[in-house]
């Protein structure tokens, strides 16, 4: 009984052994990848950096808008922030890949899927960053045309067009990187349409003396009086 | 001759059929069949009365005119070529049309006649609009006679203008321009100038012919473009000038884009330019210098003021941007004054315009918005000039404009400090 007992501390003590000598040179390999990943990581930041600032980036950023924005987000300029994503993206893919070094059972097709993912994820980023700059663009745009054609709330119909902008890269953001796509679809459908039924109404309701003035000055004989500015040149 | 492939086959071979010449004429045109027949007929007297023995070729450049306009050139050519036979014994003027775009641009149509003239080697060239109603034999002859017979390199209008005509021109446009580049050229925004055969092989070497402020406005960069050369510049007074009523100029949101946006162009592609100048030096003026007509009755006020008091409101954010907080703090305080009492100073209104130039050149946000940004300021500054001016004889609007341009050169300092600061 006492020898069984023995025989199978030993055994077990073996195997740990064995196993700790199987998986002390892999966790080596692993820790070797994630350093190495660390300095490429550094060094493709950097020159990111490097590369971004002689394109200007930062002041391409800043023209179109951006820049306000990620400052009201309390981020960091376009240029530092491009060249920290890289750095993050390129050392996770490093850890990953050290991680599947290591050979831990069912942790592999989780990684493998995440890989996977990854291009999703980069082109939902991408399109979120589209969307952010295109938002702003034509919302200030509208906004300036609004005030300078002496329309009524001009902020309302500005801040319409971002979020109309907004729910549009979201969800395809959302879509791109595959999750919950009916869920998605159906969300970005109800609250557009929402929105859109909203705007029909205000307009139907809230407008109908504009409508009207709007029709007689264009289509019926009385005509209001038009503002004139002297002429400027 | 330098780049003429963009220009089309059967226009080169006019242009070689034609050989050298004297004079060039250019008219741009786009939809104008009511008027363009005795615009020709204008240009072709003044050649035939003027300029006896030079050579002389009328250039129409159509922008795509979707009417009769150059149904009419043609035939109006065509008859000409018949009744003249044998009578122009002792000059030569040719009639050369041709289509530059399918839509029109001010730039690529100047674009086209520089190329002629470059082409030809003419000495001596105009430009005449179409639109323009109150043309005479006379005008076209004081645009081209100062270049061919005088050695000017640059020849721009003066008209008669009522007290409330041109408010951007007298306001903004004139007053800036003038104390930024160092010349007194007091309608840099015209649609009829002169320039020499010199200046327009310059301007052909420039590669900006895509850029917006020269598409919209080419006449400025050319003006900027000679006094930056160091070419001589000079103003012929026309007289009074009316348009046809088809021809709708931009509206004062547009303007502002077209001409500011020119300005701020030109002040950022210039820089080496007029960064080293101060005060301002005259130009040859030939007839009087200035001349505002007592006619003319003040525009409704009121919308204007609530156009600008709304737009310092909800502009808040983007003023913000542009503006140091000194002045968009001075603004925002004249916005919420009475507006019987309303004054926009000059002072106030020369810092304002400075550091809108100044956020141009570091781009703060687009240049177009910036640019649009101003347009309610321009409102509130001219509501204030209305109210000041609404009695004020013509003599006296003239005495308040010089003060305007003699406080833009004092605050250039200013604007040089703002443009030299890190963004």
């Amino acid at each position: 009984m006492k020898e069984v007992i023995i025989q199978g501390l030993r055994q077990a003590y073996s195997n740990l052994v064995h196993m700790f000598a199987e998986f002390l040179p892999r966790l080596l390999v692993m820790l070797v990848i994630v350093l190495v990943g660390l300095v490429v990581a550094y060094l493709l930041k950097t020159i990111l950096r490097a590369v971004l600032h002689l394109t200007r980036l930062d002041r391409l950023s800043e023209e179109a808008g951006a820049s306000r924005f990620l400052r009201m987000a309390a981020l960091p300029s376009m240029t530092e922030l491009l060249s920290r994503s890289l750095f993050w993206v390129t050392w996770c893919g490093f850890i990953l890949i050290g991680i599947s070094v290591l050979g831990v059972a069912g942790l592999q097709e989780q990684i493998s899927r995440l890989f996977l993912l990854l291009p999703a994820i980069f082109v939902a980023i991408l399109i979120l960053f589209i969307g952010l700059v295109t938002a702003n663009f034509l919302s200030r745009a509208a906004l300036l045309a609004a005030v300078n054609a002496g329309y009524p709330s001009p902020k309302l119909l500005s801040w319409s067009i971002r979020f109309v902008i907004w729910a549009l890269a979201v969800s395809m953001a959302l879509e791109q990187v595959g999750v919950a796509r009916q869920t998605v679809i159906a969300a970005f459908s109800i609250v557009f349409g929402a929105f859109m039924f909203g705007l029909a109404i205000a307009f139907g309701l809230g407008g109908r003396e504009l409508a009207r003035e709007f029709l007689e000055r264009n289509l019926g004989e009385k005509k209001r009086e038009k503002y004139e500015e002297p002429q400027p040149l | 001759m330098a780049e003429e492939s963009f220009l089309a086959d059967d226009f080169l071979n006019q242009l070689m059929s034609v050989g050298e010449v004297d004079l060039l004429v250019g008219i741009p045109s786009y939809n104008n069949a009511s008027t363009i027949a005795q615009t020709l007929h204008c240009v072709e007297e003044s050649l035939r009365q003027n300029f006896v023995r030079e050579r002389a070729v009328i250039l129409n450049v159509d922008g795509g005119s979707g009417d009769e306009t150059r149904q009419i050139v043609e035939q109006s050519s065509e008859r000409r070529e018949a009744s003249h036979k044998g009578l122009t014994s002792l000059r030569t003027i040719h009639r050369i049309s041709s289509i530059y775009d399918r839509s029109p641009s001010q730039g690529l149509a100047l674009r086209s006649i520089v190329a002629a003239a470059d082409l030809l080697r003419a000495r001596a060239c105009a430009v005449i609009s179409p639109a323009t109603t109150s043309l005479t034999p006379a005008w076209i002859a004081s645009l081209l006679r100062p270049v061919y017979r005088e050695g000017l390199d640059f020849v721009a209008p003066l008209y008669v203008r009522s007290r409330f005509q041109g408010l951007l021109a007298r306001e903004l446009l004139y007053p800036m321009s003038r104390a930024v580049f160092g010349q007194r050229i007091r309608e840099l925004y015209s649609d009829e100038w002169g320039f020499s055969g010199r200046l327009a092989s310059q301007c052909l070497e420039q590669d900006v012919w895509r850029e917006e402020a020269v598409r919209a406005r080419p006449e400025a960069w050319m003006a900027i473009l000679a006094v930056g050369a160091g070419l001589k510049c000079g103003q012929y007074f026309l007289g009074p000038k009316t348009v046809s009523p088809s021809a709708t100029g931009p509206d004062i949101v547009e303007a502002i884009r077209q001409t500011v946006g020119n300005v701020f162009w030109c002040m950022e592609t210039n820089q080496s330019y007029w960064m080293g100048r101060s005060n301002s030096q005259p130009v040859s003026t030939f007839g009087p210098e200035h001349e505002l007509s007592a006619d003319g009755i003040p525009p409704s006020q009121d919308k204007m003021f609530d156009l600008f008091r709304s737009g310092v409101n909800e502009l808040e954010p983007i003023l913000a941007s542009i503006l140091t907080a000194d002045t968009h703090a001075q603004i925002k305080a004249i916005a919420l004054s009475d507006r019987a009492k309303f004054r926009f100073a000059a002072e106030l209104w020369v810092k304002t315009l400075y550091e809108f130039a100044a956020s141009y050149h570091h781009a703060v946000l687009n240049r177009d918005h910036l640019v649009q940004a101003l347009v309610p300021l321009y409102r509130g500054r001219v509501y204030s000039f209305l109210l000041e001016h609404a009695n004020s004889s013509a003599e006296a609007m003239e005495a308040q404009s010089e003060i305007l341009c003699q406080e833009f050169e004092r605050q250039k300092p200013y604007l040089l400090e703002r443009w030299t600061a890190k963004s």
